[in-house]
């Protein structure tokens, strides 16, 4: 839990050495809050298949709280792009550098 | 719609709204209805029903906004002091983040009492159809 916690009180900042691990760890992070789902464990080919939570309209919500959590903005031809979590990671990673 | 835009409404918390809502939703709890229950909990009188408030953001959504075609996604709020009976409580709404690649838009929202305590608070999401 305190490891949690660290994380959720650093990773709002936005960090040009973030990792890609750096990055799905943050982004699993948000995605537990927002899913309410304390078990996710998301890795780079993680789609929306694998989580029962992550429908239409919780997909919008971790959008918009990725977007503030790493201070980025996204296009929605970027989002439709996306075939899974790795490559929602890649686009973080270019734009928060 | 862009962030920073603020809305301003003044509502007043009537006499039709309170019954009519009491009649929609049939909660009669003593703090709403009975004044002397609620005077001896420590309130000035009977205390409105925190939803109502609930009833004036639809409103705010569904009206007020310079497009039709919104839906709220999620809200939350938080009551801070007891509404009365007719007081007039000043609304305001602060667009604080666009998201243009999910259409949605984030609001904070406040409504003021007459000392211009805060009665409740929040945040509230919308989507734009397409």
């Amino acid at each position: 839990m305190l490891l949690i916690i660290k994380i959720k009180n650093v990773s709002s900042i936005k960090n040009n050495n973030m990792t890609k691990e750096d990055i799905l760890q943050q982004v699993n992070e948000v995605f537990i809050d927002v899913l309410d789902n304390e078990d996710i464990n998301i890795n780079n080919e993680t789609t929306a298949e694998d989580i029962e939570e992550w429908d239409s309209l919780s997909h919008i919500q971790l959008v918009v709280a990725i977007e503030k959590h790493f201070k980025v903005r996204f296009t929605s031809s970027e989002i439709q792009s996306w075939k899974n979590v790795g490559e929602m990671v890649d686009c973080i990673q270019v734009k928060a550098a | 719609m862009k962030q920073g835009d603020i809305f301003e409404i003044p509502f007043t918390v009537s006499e039709d709204i309170y019954e009519g809502f009491i009649a929609l939703f049939k909660d009669e709890n003593p703090l709403h209805t009975d004044e002397q229950f609620a005077v001896s909990n420590g309130f000035k009188g009977r205390v409105m029903h925190g939803n109502i408030l609930n009833g004036f953001l639809s409103y705010f959504i569904g009206e007020c906004l310079p497009i039709k075609n919104v839906i709220i996604h999620s809200q939350e709020i938080q009551f801070k002091n007891a509404v009365f009976i007719n007081d007039q409580l000043q609304f305001k709404a602060t667009i604080e983040g666009v998201y243009e690649s999910v259409n949605a838009v984030e609001f904070k929202f406040e409504f003021r009492n007459a000392q211009a305590k805060i009665a409740a608070k929040g945040k509230i999401q919308i989507g734009i159809l397409k």
